[in-house]
């Protein structure tokens, strides 16, 4: 059951396509997991069709534009399209990885094998390939039972449980749950003890260790979106 | 503001619309009386877009273009951050519309309204271009692949989806302005909460809020998450 959902302000951004590519990839992953905000997705996407066709600021169009559009169509003899699956939605084979949204496996599909970092003893990193520059996108493995240092976040992060679970002060969060966390906001995870807790964050900034010993790890939190 | 926007959006309707009906050769209503005739005509959208799919049909395909390309101009236009030639919006349209040719035999009529689906293609192209203007590499991941919903089955989705449409269409009608000015700012102009509250010089709560008040009186609001503190922010 999930219990943590992007908010409707968020989904809005969504559905009206104003929202940040990576932060949308963080949003549409979850939509993966959850009947709910495909649901309100579509919703909103009837209002925004509603919002089309009632579109006051209709612009003067030449009908000559349908004409070449027309011969387009005739010159490179467009193929109706048949009912098959879009390309690119490559079957991930790592079993451990089946399940995940098509857009994860789609990027993990694209660096062919995950890079793990390992960043503490618990925590491992692995980068995405997203062909934006303006957030992180990765992968964050907390091994089971492992703990993460105490952090804070100095940009947005968005997280998504993929696998495993894992709980911080505010609770427990399982697949699918969507978290955000705002600049300032301070927490430390821990997975839980039986298996190893996969998820997908989006940092508009690297996040803060607070501890002492963190602290020496910060120079290396780099920014680095790929 | 809102006021001004209004004034603005209906003198442009005026002149286009005539423009349009001299171009084109037929008769399209504007403002109030446009609307009653798309609600009425909702579900010959529908079946254009079938037949466009099913058979290529090319009349069909003609009806759509001359309904949906101007509102899709329209849209390009008026969008915030693309400052564009008609020329080029024209191109976009092709785009959108070449889009609907390719695709349409994927389209479900028991799933979503034409509309919905015309405005997801013209959208999807709208980010496309933003993403290839800000230099993103667009192949690495396709915006479908990011905005695309997978779809729900459900039996009764055709009727269901068809009052939800009517509720939306005739709640629209009766939003406070300032709510209204929102979603319009918001879907049309494509702009995030962020951006909105800056240019109306109001508290980015207040516009969020006001958002959240609009979708609930359209019934499109079902559930709240967790972190509605953000309203505050």
């Amino acid at each position: 059951m999930i219990k943590y959902h992007p908010n409707i302000n968020t989904l809005t951004e969504y559905a009206s396509g104003s929202l940040d590519t990576a932060a949308a990839i963080a949003v549409s992953a979850h939509m993966h997991f959850c009947h709910q905000c495909r649901k309100q997705t579509q919703d909103l996407q009837l209002l925004g069709g509603t919002m089309l066709d009632n579109n006051i600021a209709v612009a003067d169009i030449d009908s000559s534009v349908l004409h070449s559009l027309m011969q387009k169509i005739d010159a490179v003899d467009t193929k109706v399209e048949t009912k098959v699956q879009p390309a690119g939605h490559k079957q991930v084979t790592d079993a451990s990885l089946a399940g995940l949204p098509p857009v994860v496996a789609k990027m993990i599909g694209n660096r062919n094998k995950l890079k793990w970092k390992r960043l503490t003893k618990s925590l491992q990193i692995a980068p995405l390939t997203t062909g934006q520059s303006r957030a992180e996108v990765s992968l964050h493995k907390i091994s089971a039972g492992g703990k993460v240092m105490q952090h804070d976040h100095r940009g947005q992060e968005y997280t998504l449980i993929l696998k495993g679970s894992f709980s911080d002060e505010s609770g427990v969060y399982q697949p699918g749950d969507f978290l955000l966390k705002q600049p300032g906001d301070i927490h430390s995870p821990y997975a839980a003890a039986n298996r190893d807790c996969i998820c997908l964050t989006v940092v508009e900034a690297p996040v803060r260790f607070t501890s002492l010993l963190g602290k020496l790890l910060n120079p290396f939190l780099r920014l680095s979106p790929a | 503001m809102a006021k001004l926007l209004r004034e603005q959006s209906s003198e442009v309707s005026k002149t286009d619309s005539s423009h349009f009906n001299k171009v084109i050769g037929e008769i399209k209503p504007a403002g109030e009386q446009r609307l009653q005739n798309t609600a009425k005509r909702t579900d010959s959208w529908s079946l254009d877009l079938v037949a466009i799919g099913a058979r290529q049909d090319r009349e069909a395909f003609a009806r759509f273009f001359q309904h949906f390309a101007p509102l899709i101009k329209g849209y390009f236009l008026n969008h915030q951050g693309m400052m564009m030639s008609s020329t080029q919006a024209d191109e976009l349209v092709q785009e959108v519309m070449l889009k609907v040719w390719t695709k349409a035999s994927k389209y479900k009529p028991e799933k979503s309204a034409a509309s919905t689906w015309v405005f997801t293609m013209a959208r999807n192209t709208r980010i496309d271009m933003l993403r290839r203007q800000s230099r993103h590499n667009t192949e690495v991941l396709e915006t479908e692949d990011i905005w695309a919903t997978e779809e729900e089955e459900s039996p009764v989705a055709r009727l269901q989806m068809q009052r939800e449409q009517k509720l939306v269409r005739e709640a629209m009608v009766d939003l406070p302005p300032e709510q209204a000015q929102i979603v319009q700012i918001i879907y049309l102009q494509g702009k995030t909460h962020t951006v909105a509250a800056e240019e109306l010089n109001l508290p980015l709560g207040t516009v969020k809020s006001r958002l959240r008040l609009a979708l609930a009186k359209m019934k499109i609001q079902i559930t709240q998450s967790a972190d509605e503190a953000d309203l505050l922010t």
